[in-house]
């Protein structure tokens, strides 16, 4: 079991997270105050007793490559254990980028052929969920079937961003539709496969198919034993903005099912050269906190509600920090107003400026990323004291006091560098 | 730049910290949320450049093991980088636990010579400040000093407790040729404290340990050495004008932890960078602190793994520490993983770590505040402290200055009411 050689797919671009994924992929997107969403998934196979994990990075893999670091995070260290980053990389033949997650693993055939486990697991970095590989490996083994998905019941309306199969009683695909405008069903794959390492080198020798569920699944059910594992439990896609609005939420809401503590989430907290140098959090004097997420280093002097803090906020006094996601080392000065607002790490607010979520239109030039009452922030963004800035904008990253026209930003509009 | 090599003294257990030195030196006491005291010595060494060091521990290691791993916290593990524990040991000749400072500076002299160091700086673990030791390096330079020692100005009605120096004028300089030394003097001729910060040349050093016989209680730098070395050496006082925070007594400890609150914060952990083993206590897999819908805040040091939904008000929280609905909690301490159950009152408390407090208890609190009978100097302004471990029944009350032993059970209490003052073990 615990020789199942892992491929973590974490080349996502996830661009409808807009200015969050402007320098990182995806996977490397903050999370829950210390966490990156790949870190997730990392620790679901370290829980799960594996050892040996290649990681393909394609999109902006920097800020993914220096927290996935040595892997010690995660206990990949050590004599018979490893994580191994996997660029992309011109050979003999290929020289593309990838075209989807068959494609991935066919262009790296060298490393899977490195290794031999009986089983290949291959996931994804870009979800919110706890779950344990193992029973699944096992349920695989059961069955003897050549691959097997992981699947989940959900909503109907959301099926359209899924791959969806039809089971027979034994838990045998029968039937595939990826992304259906009108499902047969409403089980959901989760991009989580677990393949018998033989059967995956015969199938990716045919250069044809691309992607697991698009093209693979679809064209080997009939003949090829695939099996969907039933899973039940949190798991969350936080690929748009409000998604990954209400991911945060779920931390707040103590019944929600989202606990990266007893999930046993891990993260690298020394990334980024001094992180372990932060101290703890100080709520001084008038200080007011409620409903909220809290990680080092931060000083709190004003209202923090509803709120998740990553490590070196600032919350000046009569400052107000409602609904909102701050990450790392933001500084919100004195008497500035903030209601659900995304902020990117180093963004400046200042004095008295009121910045608020809430709109009617959606982001004029975004209309299908943001519309649901959020304003997002770049990183590194200096906000002018006393401004106005209303609900679905987006202010770029970098910015600076400069840039805005004038001290009010009405609703929808973005903000870029002049 | 000198070579350096630095001792750092972890101390051992001390009768005024009780039961929480009864399983830890004092050096790997916690201290505000993340650190251990003996971080601050650590850090300042990393941030001076200093990267061999040797620490100089015989009692209770193993939580200073743990802490201190392969050093790499401090950047002190890679090729000319170290940090070594150096236990008492037998061998040839020596064969003795370490009897004091300079005693256990002498036990380890073939640390010394392997290292051949231009100069030693011997630090102790336990105090919590933040100095530039390059600054101390260069007086020392300049001077051509034997030896130097950092002094720190102390009220006159406190100077008893010191090693006081008297120094030459300073004439704008940090510090000043010394004139005389002496330990807790009856009548102080001084304003300025030893800290117990002392940068020798290394052929002075060892001079020193060779003509200096240990005697039945020992070697001490401060009572033994100084006084007579200030006469055939040339010996220097640097002085410190910094925050300088005494662990030494539960009382002083538990101020030095409120220097952390207020405004012009004494205490600067972000400025200092002070650096730990976020491993030790597993710190780092913790998530971030939960704060509650109904958690009232003020004036409270937190940090990862906390969850508070009850009230805590100048309170230093260890990761871990759960404050349920309904609980209070002023004043106080707790260390790693104490839980304080609903409705629970706890003022002015050190719990040690996986202390539980049942619920509507209620510690710390009472009228009629007795010093302690066992320990009545270090323990009588109303602090009690609960060793590690123990769980509280419900319901029960205990007053001020009290110590309650570690591992006790709820069933190990055989009345409710534990009175101001009283140990129970």
């Amino acid at each position: 079991m615990s020789n199942t050689l892992v491929m973590l797919l974490a080349g996502g671009e996830g661009s409808r997270l807009n200015v969050l994924v402007q320098a990182r992929a995806k996977p490397a997107v903050p999370f829950g105050g210390i966490y990156r969403i790949i870190d997730f998934t990392l620790s679901n196979i370290m829980n799960s007793g594996m050892e040996r994990v290649g990681v393909l990075t394609q999109y902006k893999p920097l800020s993914l490559m220096s927290h996935v670091g040595s892997g010690k995070a995660w206990d990949f260290e050590g004599r018979n254990r490893g994580i191994k980053i996997l660029p992309p990389h011109t050979g003999e033949k290929d020289s593309d980028w990838y075209k989807g997650t068959a494609d991935a693993l066919r262009q790296n055939m060298e490393y899977l052929n490195r290794y031999d486990p009986e089983e290949i697991l291959i996931v994804s970095g870009d979800h919110i969920y706890y779950m344990d590989y193992t029973p699944m490996i096992a349920f695989h083994k059961r069955n003897r079937a050549d691959f097997t998905v992981a699947m989940m019941e959900v909503p109907r309306e959301q099926m359209i961003n899924f791959g969806t199969a039809q089971v027979d009683g034994q838990g045998r695909i029968k039937g595939w539709e990826e992304k259906p405008k009108e499902p047969k069903g409403t089980l959901a794959s989760l991009g989580i496969y677990i393949f018998r390492r033989p059967y995956l080198l015969k199938v990716l020798q045919d250069p044809k198919p691309m992607d697991f569920g698009r093209d693979l699944i679809p064209s080997v059910i009939k003949k090829d034993r695939v099996f969907a594992y039933p899973f039940s439990g949190y798991w969350r896609d936080v690929g748009t903005l409000s998604f990954y609005y209400e991911a945060h939420l779920d931390l707040l809401n103590s019944r929600s099912g989202l606990n990266p503590e007893a999930w046993g989430v891990q993260t690298n907290l020394e990334e980024e050269g001094l992180r372990g140098d932060r101290p703890a959090v100080i709520l001084q004097k008038n200080a007011r906190v409620v409903r909220s997420f809290l990680s080092a280093d931060s000083i709190i002097e004003g209202r923090v509600e509803g709120s998740v803090l990553s490590p070196g906020v600032r919350v000046g006094k009569g400052a107000q920090v409602l609904n909102s996601i701050l990450m790392h080392d933001c500084q919100v000065s004195a008497g500035a107003y903030l209601d659900r607002v995304i902020v990117d790490k180093k963004v400046c607010i200042g004095r008295q400026a009121h910045i608020t979520g809430q709109a009617d239109c959606p982001n004029r030039e975004f209309p299908g990323q943001l519309k649901e009452g959020l304003t997002l922030i770049g990183k590194g963004a200096s906000i002018p004291p006393k401004i106005k800035i209303q609900g679905n904008t987006i202010i770029y990253p970098s910015v600076e006091e400069g840039d805005f026209k004038s001290l009010q930003v009405s609703e929808g509009e973005t903000v870029r560098k002049r | 730049m000198a070579d350096i090599l630095a001792f750092v003294l972890a101390g051992g257990r001390v009768d005024e910290l009780s039961v929480l030195t009864f399983d830890r030196p004092k050096s790997a006491l916690p201290f505000a949320g993340n650190y251990r005291v003996i971080d601050f010595a650590l850090s300042n060494l990393m941030h001076a450049r200093i990267r061999r060091v040797g620490i100089l521990s015989q009692y209770r290691s193993a939580s200073l093991i743990t802490h201190i791993g392969t050093g790499s916290s401090w950047d002190m593990a890679g090729r000319r980088r170290q940090v070594t524990l150096l236990p008492p040991s037998t061998g040839q000749k020596n064969s003795d636990w370490y009897k004091g400072t300079a005693d256990a500076v002498a036990h380890n002299l073939d640390f010394i010579y392997e290292n051949s160091p231009d100069l030693v700086l011997i630090l102790s673990g336990d105090h919590i400040y933040r100095m530039d030791y390059q600054r101390l390096i260069q007086f020392h330079q300049k001077q051509k000093a034997d030896v130097t020692a950092g002094f720190i100005k102390v009220l006159p009605q406190e100077s008893h407790r010191f090693g006081l120096g008297v120094m030459e004028p300073k004439e704008g300089r940090p510090g000043g040729r010394l004139i005389s030394y002496q330990e807790k003097p009856s009548a102080p001729q001084s304003e300025w404290a030893s800290l117990t910060i002392y940068l020798f040349r290394t052929e002075v050093l060892l001079e020193i340990l060779k003509q200096t016989h240990p005697h039945s209680e020992g070697i001490e730098f401060g009572r033994d050495i100084f006084p007579s070395m200030v006469h055939q050496y040339r010996v220097f006082g640097y002085t410190f004008s910094g925050y300088w925070g005494y662990t030494r007594t539960l009382d002083e400890y538990w101020r030095t932890h409120m220097d952390l609150f207020g405004a012009g914060t004494k205490i600067n952990l972000k400025q200092w960078q002070i650096r730990t083993n976020l491993e030790h206590e597993r710190i780092q897999e913790r998530q971030p602190a939960v704060i509650g819908p109904d958690a009232d805040l003020d004036q409270v040091l937190l940090t990862y793994g906390c969850r508070v939904e009850g009230t805590v008000k100048r309170s230093i929280l260890f990761p871990g520490v759960q404050v349920e609905e309904g609980a209070v909690v002023e004043d106080s301490i707790l260390f790693f993983d104490t839980v304080v159950e609903t409705g629970a009152l706890v003022k002015k408390t050190i719990t040690d770590n996986g202390v539980r407090i049942g619920e509507k208890a209620r510690i710390g609190d009472g009228d009629k505040i007795l010093a302690n009978q066992t320990l009545p100097q270090p323990l009588s302004s109303g602090l009690t402290v609960i060793g590690r471990n123990t769980h509280l029944p419900s319901r029960i009350r205990v007053g001020g200055n009290c110590i309650l032993y570690p591992f006790l059970e709820e069933n190990s209490f055989e009345s409710m009411e534990i009175p101001s003052g009283a140990t129970v073990s």
